[in-house]
């Protein structure tokens, strides 16, 4: 019988090659199942804590979003098509909460939808990245309002989302005595804000029925060009570029540029290309900008300020969007007429495609750069 | 007599079957025991008690179950289904398909080690889709036999190839990924057919809510909930937000006595409705149920005192009218609209809880079943008798009882059973 892909051929496929996204995929369902062998370790790349606990039961490689054995799958599963995957509309949105519009980086629409779903007891609770410190991220579970304004602003440090779940949640219930104690629910579900990485493996995960994704019943994708790693020598660097203190940063955004606005008000526009080398290297070898696979996908490409762009994907995402607004959660942009609104629609959509068509190109480039032609594992 | 008497076949493990499969066990005669799920005990297993009595339903089935696991003269045919029958009364010919169960059935002891590392969640089918289960499972906790079962819809060894984690963590060495489909030819002199019901899916009265609305559920539903074994460990928690329901609605013939669905009587759900608000009762006496109904036909021995008791010492109101739609509000309460038909009144009543008392229907695949089988269905597809010969069906030899004949509670289920078996007996004994 042909030898099961497993972590080991991760770290070489994947990890080694530096295409590793550290999206926490593969340690979230190994924790989850408490199989313990694999951890998060330095620079946040998936590792083995002890290589002889793992079984090579090989679901870590097939739900890697670095790898191809399920994409085809994952594109029947979601109805995806060419470009920028499956999507019903996109809107500019905000809401209408004044605390949020405050501390947002667009629209606030995420943290809006996510306090419908919360207050609507649609979820449980919702897998947000919190700042704990000015770049620094920490993936935790919001499970009120108050948790959720929290974590509203980003930072575009990676945070380890999946893993946090993976830790939280524990697969271990002795079957034969299923009488659950009175304070587990019988019904969880769970929200997921993430990078196109993160919610690949969801998908992925979602796709094999496993454990801990069989929790997320709602995700809201993040538009990605990149995440940025800002360690020492990166925010040395870019400080010196940049000419600014990096302590001065209170808001970070992306839109046609990298926006920075510092404390006094002072707005800084960057050309994307130079703060590449900031830039997870990984990102470069990521092929989703619009988050493909969720269902909403946002960021702030192509709506004014204090407005997010919506991408709504699958009926889930309608459903929980039509709500959402129906209960005066968020508001739509207004427009003079149709012909503007249909005009702007279309400008929205020409910007994702294009930032879409940029980092399937770049992607492209850097995976045949690695030499692995132009996907890793199954046909590669 | 010197010949011994030939095989009886039943079709269905749930207490029809199982009654009658005891019953010729005990005459002498050898029975093969037919299920298609990995354990019998059928929709009994799935009450939490039965009227009137207020028994545990488990409690009265486990024993029954374990007497057909251990019995000298029956063989449990467990994930298996009737392929091909030949022949005629007192010599048939089955083929029957044995799924494999991925689980060696002598080694397995059921300690459940293996669901407790296996990855993949789907929903589950015994608890009504009301929690998740692994690929590989027990089928529910008292089930008969006792072993697990690999799902191979999801399993991902068997879908994937990859995985194999119980395996690692079996001690027993049980699972068995080499285990084939097999088809084996048994030689009978009669059959039983007891495949018992499929709750109606009341979806398909969409003024109700069903699937729309979290709180609108359905009887079987129900039970799981307010079972001690089920997915709330028996709290009645509606979906919605986990919030106890202190004030019931029983929608009665969801389905039944319905010309667009199905025009007869359920016969049964008048009296679970009120088992299942006395129920609810006896848990926390703050809980105010209604039962919305058409009539209340309470026809059996200690029914109608039932009854009466229900609304006496258990916080029942039996409104007579029937529910034209069901909206729900803010906070997801099932609103109830109704005609009272005593004041001749449009109505409307917000409740914590909606429970529909869904209409019995034959069993997916009963169609293909008859066809095997070689009998004709009714209109309904229950399968067809004659008033004077009411437990045979139009094949000599095979012989029909339960929920598959006509809906059917369980004391006149088992009494049918055991006439069935009679019948039977006296085919294979000629």
């Amino acid at each position: 019988m042909e030898e099961i892909k497993s972590f080991r051929d991760l770290i070489r496929e994947v990890v080694e090659t530096g295409i590793c996204g550290k999206c926490g995929g593969c340690v979230s369902f190994c924790s989850a199942g408490e199989l313990d062998a694999l951890e998060m370790g330095e620079n946040e790349l998936p590792r083995y804590i002890n290589e002889d606990n793992c079984l090579k039961c090989g679901i870590c490689y097939l739900i890697c979003p670095q790898t191809d054995t399920l994409n085809v799958e994952l594109q029947e599963k979601f109805g995806w098509n060419p470009s920028i995957g499956n999507y019903q509309k996109v809107i500019s949105a905000q809401t209408t909460d004044k605390k949020i519009k405050k501390i947002c980086t667009d629209g606030g629409v995420v943290t809006s939808l996510l306090i419908y779903l919360l207050e609507r007891n649609l979820i449980n609770g919702a897998i947000v990245s919190k700042k704990t410190g000015r770049f620094a991220r920490k993936a935790i579970i919001a499970r009120t309002r108050e948790g959720l304004i929290e974590a509203a602003g980003s930072t575009f440090s990676g945070s380890l989302h999946l893993e946090e779940l993976g830790g939280k949640y524990t697969t271990y219930t002795p079957i034969l005595s299923t009488v659950k104690s009175l304070e587990k629910r019988y019904l969880q579900d769970i929200a997921v804000v993430g990078t196109p990485c993160q919610i690949n493996a969801i998908r992925k995960m979602q796709c094999l029925g496993i454990i801990p994704a069989h929790l997320i019943k709602y995700t809201i994708g993040l538009f990605c060009i990149e995440n940025f790693s800002f360690n020492d020598v990166a925010r040395e660097r870019l400080e010196k570029k940049l000419d600014i203190n990096l302590e001065n940063i209170v808001k970070l955004n992306i839109k046609d540029d990298f926006i920075i606005t510092l404390t006094k008000g002072v707005t800084i526009h960057v050309p994307l290309e130079e703060i590449d080398e900031v830039a997870r290297p990984a990102c470069f070898a990521c092929q989703d900008f619009s988050n493909e696979y969720a269902d909403i996908s946002v960021g702030g490409l192509g709506s004014p300020n204090e407005y997010t762009t919506v991408l709504i994907r699958t009926e889930l995402g309608s459903s929980v969007y039509d709500e959402a607004l129906r209960k005066g959660y968020i508001q739509e942009r207004t427009f003079e007429d149709g012909e503007e609104s249909k005009l702007e629609k279309t400008k929205m959509m020409a910007k994702i495609v294009s930032y879409s068509r940029r980092k399937k190109m770049r992607a492209k480039e850097r995976l045949s750069e690695l030499g692995g032609g132009e996907t890793i594992g199954g046909k590669a | 007599m010197e010949e011994k008497p030939k095989a009886v076949l039943i079709v269905g493990g749930g207490i029809a079957g199982i009654q009658a499969a005891l019953d010729l066990g005990d005459m002498g005669i050898k029975v093969h025991l037919v299920e298609r799920k990995p354990s019998i005990g059928g929709r009994m297993a799935q009450l939490d008690k039965t009227f009137p009595t207020n028994d545990c339903s488990i409690c009265i089935l486990a024993p029954k179950l374990a007497d057909c696991f251990r019995h000298p003269n029956i063989t449990l045919h467990t994930l298996s289904e009737v392929k091909e029958v030949m022949g005629q009364m007192g010599d048939f010919s089955v083929k029957l398909r044995k799924y494999a169960r991925f689980v060696d059935e002598k080694k397995c002891v059921n300690c459940g080690d293996c669901a407790a590392k296996c990855p993949v969640k789907v929903p589950d089918e015994f608890d009504m889709e009301l929690r998740k289960r692994e690929a590989i499972y027990p089928y529910y906790l008292q089930g008969v036999p006792a072993v697990m079962t690999i799902d191979r819809e999801n399993c991902l060894y068997l879908t994937r190839e990859v995985c194999r984690i119980c395996e690692k963590f079996c001690t027993r060495e049980a699972i068995d990924f080499e285990q084939k489909d097999t088809d084996v030819m048994l030689n009978v002199g009669a059959i039983i057919v007891a495949t018992g019901f499929d709750p109606y899916d009341p979806s398909g009265i969409p003024q109700y809510g069903y699937k729309r609305y979290r709180n609108v559920i359905i009887s079987l539903e129900y039970e799981r909930l307010i079972c001690a074994s089920g997915p709330t460990g028996g709290h009645l928690l509606r979906p919605s937000d986990d919030k106890p329901a202190e004030k019931i609605a029983f929608v009665q013939c969801v389905g039944s006595r319905d010309f667009k669905n199905n025009p007869y009587c359920s016969s049964v759900c008048c009296m679970h409705a009120i088992k299942e608000a006395i129920l609810a009762y006896e848990h926390d006496p703050k809980v105010k149920s209604y039962i919305f109904y058409m009539d209340l036909r309470a026809t059996g021995k200690g029914f109608q005192e039932y009854v009466a008791r229900g609304e006496q010492e258990y916080n029942i109101s039996y409104i007579r009218g029937r529910v034209a739609k069901i909206t729900k509000d803010h906070d997801e309460n099932p609103t109830v609209w109704y005609e009272e038909t005593q004041s001749s009144k449009t109505k409307k009543m917000t409740t914590d809880l909606a429970v529909l008392a869904t209409s019995l229907m034959p069993r997916r695949g009963v169609k293909e079943l008859a066809k095997t089988l070689g009998v004709e269905l009714d209109e309904y597809n229950f399968f067809k008798t004659d008033p004077f010969n009411p437990l045979d069906t139009t094949r000599p030899g095979i012989f029909v009882c339960g929920c598959c004949r006509e809906p059917t509670d369980i004391p006149e289920s088992v009494a049918q059973a055991s006439g069935a078996a009679e019948r039977a007996a006296e085919t294979v004994m000629r």
